[in-house]
């Protein structure tokens, strides 16, 4: 497993870890007759410091939503220790500053919205005037204060995803737990969730999310956290998971063909209309340059190609490589 | 312990207003329909037997509707919620597995006392309407048929912890059924001598005894139950929920939602 | 499409009431009440109901009612072998119900076509009766009459309706009539004064309506013999027995009508002056 060095600059105090998980582990019984074990978490060592916002990337299956239900008391560990906020998992203190949204959320049909978030600003002991302040704040914050009154059986579910997010913060909490929190979603909803993990972090609150859509992590996550088979397989700030992997460059140039001399440095070429695309080794970026132009084209721009989150999971989950390379999408979008 | 009390009655409130909005009320329309029948029709029967055949089936349909009632809804309380995945938003807020638990029945609780005391005042209103004055010694039945109705609350939601809504319906019946026929279980010996005491009287001590709750008959003819009766008839209804009703939570406590 | 479906619907409902009518021509209308013949006993059906047991009672009950005639006296093609389990069941889910005892004595012992003309069955469900019910005086009261009228025995009669008088809340006369019965060993007026204490304890019904009858009966016993009275009186005078009654009328010796208490013109025998009630009346009774 690689673990890259989570510390902050040295010249920063040392972050408060919000939620640490040691030897998390859990097994499922399988079979009717003849019983086995299927692990769902094996030795689940993680951390979560304050104020981040903490990705936690698997494919379905891995591990993730076990994580979380392990978490907020859904499901009783095999073994490990857990804690929460400074608190031991089983105690209910760490609850009154915590949230969760689950997967697929369903909340009671025959209620609203609002009656919905009342009901929860009562679990949390929270007085008439700031539920129903809350209520409306919230919904107002998800884009549901039109909807504020109509029973939950008649919303969509992307309606639901959003009333299931506002429950989760109906106690103003300090960390978050969200469970796919883009499922469901079109893209504007997706805007919006994205919007609003940002402006938790902002606000000085932690995130942690499961997602399996990789791109989202790679656009919101400080750090990222990596499980395959119920196993954290590495876990760090994106840059450093990805960063030793950035070996080629990308080169747009045109007025030159693909068989021009000095070309054949390029590891591929690409027609993209009157242009070319070419991927090139950094040391023979030089090279590649000088050819171009002595065959009397223009270089129009350079770009790093950076492995995504996606090529780095796709190759250590052992399938393909696919690197933008290999997918003919450009360094700038295109394709 | 104010947090837990306000949390478990939040619940609570919940819970009747989910059986108001699932129109579980509405079996008091046909009650009423059928009181309302009855009473028209029994019309060419001498007149005390009006009144004692109106309260036979008022009170018969209290005990079978409120028995209809607290099997069908109750093992939906918690199987439900499991099979819908509802609960996890609420289990991760400060509310116990106990709070939520113990809530779920206060609220069909109510609903019952609701339901039961609703009948109770069309019973009245059937017989002033028919020339009868209504008759105090009724609570008598009806007190009792709630402490039943209550006890198997306590048993649809145990069964509906450990296994699906339907089979939980199933066992719940059973156990009611089973219980009715307490008596007869009990009075075995009389009827089959070869049975082995000890069986007769573990099979007896197993199942609680409905026809505890019974008073139906003594009331219909005016007589009342003795407040004694009824306040061990309460200590015996008491103690079984309880019972039953901790042997559900240990269930749902332990339990695992996958 | 949807009229189609209509007609089928339409169709298939009709089915019901004429496939109803067929099975009723093959069965009866009141299986329900014939069942109790081979199926149940009192203790079965207890068994069968725990904790409805007095809703129980009242469907049997009703099921009896119905079946013997709500409010009509004369009723016939009706199976009185079905009258003693149908009470029995009904007594056994409520032995309190106090009317079902005394309905089925009553059409237990009258004769029929009235009744199953078996009065020692109809005293036996009111000795379960007065075993349930020892507090009832009118069970009781019931008791010792029914002695003195179905089976002539004033003896026990007399005893039993004592043992009535003595339950707290008893009627006042209950001792006089007992020493009465004993000493005239159950004549007319002692009979009359027992179904006129029935015809008022009873509520509108059948039990009232069949009390009723009996005082016309007495009525017409009291007529009839008043009438042969007539007819001896004028055979004194003339020597010979009047040739047809409507003779007494012009000698003066009979104002009244001819007829017995439900209309029927009474019976005469010229050649022996007997003046009977005819058995067409239903004032008529065995002897």
């Amino acid at each position: 497993m690689v673990r890259s060095p989570t510390g902050p600059a040295a010249d920063e105090a040392p972050r408060e870890r919000v939620l640490v998980t040691r030897r998390l582990c859990k097994s499922y019984r399988t079979g009717h007759i003849i019983q086995g074990r299927r692990p769902a978490l094996v030795d689940l060592d993680l951390e979560v410091l304050r104020g981040e916002i903490l990705g936690y990337v698997g494919a379905n299956g891995s591990g993730k939503t076990t994580t979380f239900k392990i978490l907020m008391g859904l499901l009783k560990p095999d073994g490990g220790e857990v804690t929460i906020l400074g608190a031991p998992l089983a105690s209910r203190a760490w609850r009154q500053r915590a949230g969760y949204l689950p997967e697929h959320p369903y909340l009671y049909d025959y209620l609203t919205a609002s009656e919905y978030l009342d009901y929860c600003g009562r679990l949390f002991g929270l007085g008439r005037e700031t539920r129903r302040e809350r209520a409306r704040e919230l919904l107002s914050l998800v884009g549901l204060e039109r909807s504020a009154d109509i029973p939950m059986r008649r919303f969509s579910k992307g309606m639901l995803q959003r009333a299931g997010l506002a429950q989760a913060l109906v106690n103003d909490p300090e960390l978050l737990f969200l469970d796919e929190p883009m499922s469901g979603l079109d893209p504007v909803g997706r805007r919006l969730v994205r919007d609003l993990i940002l402006a938790q972090r902002s606000a000085g609150k932690t995130v942690l999310f499961s997602t399996h859509i990789l791109s989202d992590a790679e656009t919101l996550c400080d750090r990222v956290a990596v499980l395959r088979g119920g196993r954290l397989l590495s876990v760090g700030p994106l840059g450093e998971l990805l960063k030793l992997d950035v070996t080629h460059l990308e080169l747009l140039v045109s007025g030159v063909a693909a068989g021009a001399p000095g070309l054949e440095a390029a590891s591929r070429a690409e027609a993209v209309g009157d242009r070319l695309r070419l991927l090139v080794e950094e040391g023979s970026l030089g090279r590649v340059v000088t050819a171009v132009e002595a065959a009397g084209g223009r270089v129009l721009g350079v770009q790093p190609v950076r492995r995504t989150l996606e090529d780095y999971f796709f190759e250590e989950l052992g399938g393909a490589p696919q690197g933008a390379a290999a997918r003919g999408a450009g360094a700038w979008g295109e394709g | 312990m104010g947090g837990r009390l306000s949390r478990t009655l939040a619940v609570a409130a919940n819970t009747f207003r989910e059986t108001v909005r699932e129109r579980v009320l509405y079996n008091l329309v046909f009650f009423a329909i059928l009181l309302t029948v009855a009473g028209l029709l029994l019309g060419q029967l001498s007149v005390r037997q009006d009144e004692k055949i109106l309260k036979d089936i008022g009170l018969a349909a209290m005990d079978l509707f409120g028995t209809l009632i607290a099997v069908f809804i109750g093992t939906g309380l918690v199987s439900k919620e499991i099979e819908r995945r509802s609960l996890y938003p609420l289990l991760a807020k400060p509310l116990s597995r106990g709070e939520f638990y113990l809530g779920k029945f206060a609220g069909l609780a109510f609903t019952l006392l609701v339901n039961l005391g609703a009948m109770l005042l069309g019973l009245l209103l059937t017989l002033l309407l028919t020339g009868r004055r209504p008759d105090p010694v009724l609570l008598g039945a009806v007190f009792p048929i709630l402490l039943g109705l209550l006890l198997t609350v306590a048993f649809a939601m145990l069964f509906s912890s450990l296994t699906s809504a339907t089979l939980a319906a199933v066992l719940t019946v059973s156990v009611v059924v089973v219980g009715r026929f307490a008596d007869v279980i009990r009075g075995m010996r009389d009827v089959a001598p070869g049975v082995p005491p000890a069986l007769v009287n573990a099979l007896f001590a197993i199942v609680p005894n409905f026809s505890n709750f019974d008073f139906k008959s003594k009331v219909a003819y005016g007589d009342a139950v003795p407040a004694a009766v009824l306040g061990w008839t309460m200590l015996y209804a008491a103690a079984w929920i309880v019972v039953v009703l901790g042997l559900g939570l240990a269930a749902f406590r332990a339990r695992d939602f996958k | 499409m949807t009229w189609r479906l209509a007609l089928l619907l339409l169709a298939a409902a009709s089915l019901v009431p004429a496939s109803q009518a067929r099975i009723d021509q093959h069965t009866g209308t009141f299986r329900a009440q014939e069942e109790v013949l081979y199926l149940w006993s009192g203790e079965h059906v207890r068994r069968l109901v725990p904790g409805f047991e007095s809703l129980a009672a009242d469907i049997y009950w009703l099921r009896t009612v119905q079946y013997f005639g709500g409010q009509r006296l004369f009723v016939s093609g009706k199976r009185f072998e079905l009258l003693r389990p149908l009470i029995d069941i009904t007594t056994t889910l409520d032995p309190r119900l106090e009317i079902a005892y005394r309905y089925g004595a009553i059409f237990l012992s009258e004769p029929p076509p009235l009744g199953a003309g078996r009065p020692r069955e109809g005293v036996a469900v009111l000795e379960r009766g007065v075993a349930a019910l020892p507090e009832s005086w009118r069970l009781r009261q019931d008791l010792g009459f029914f002695h003195v009228l179905f089976l002539k025995d004033p003896q026990t009669a007399s005893r039993i309706l004592i043992e009535a008088s003595q339950i707290p809340g008893a009627a006042f006369w209950l001792r006089t009539m007992a020493a009465d019965v004993l000493a005239k060993g159950g004549d007319r007026a002692s009979a009359r004064l027992m179904w006129q204490r029935m015809f008022e304890q009873s509520e509108e019904g059948i039990i009232r309506e069949n009390a009723r009858v009996r005082l016309s009966i007495l009525d017409s016993l009291d007529a009839r013999d008043a009438l042969a009275a007539a007819v001896a009186e004028s055979a004194r005078r003339h020597g010979h027995w009047p040739a047809r009654l409507d003779r007494l009328a012009a000698e003066g010796l009979w104002r009244r009508p001819l007829a017995d208490a439900a209309g029927y013109p009474f019976g005469y025998d010229p050649s022996t002056g007997r003046v009977f009630i005819t058995d067409q009346s239903p004032m008529w009774r065995p002897d």
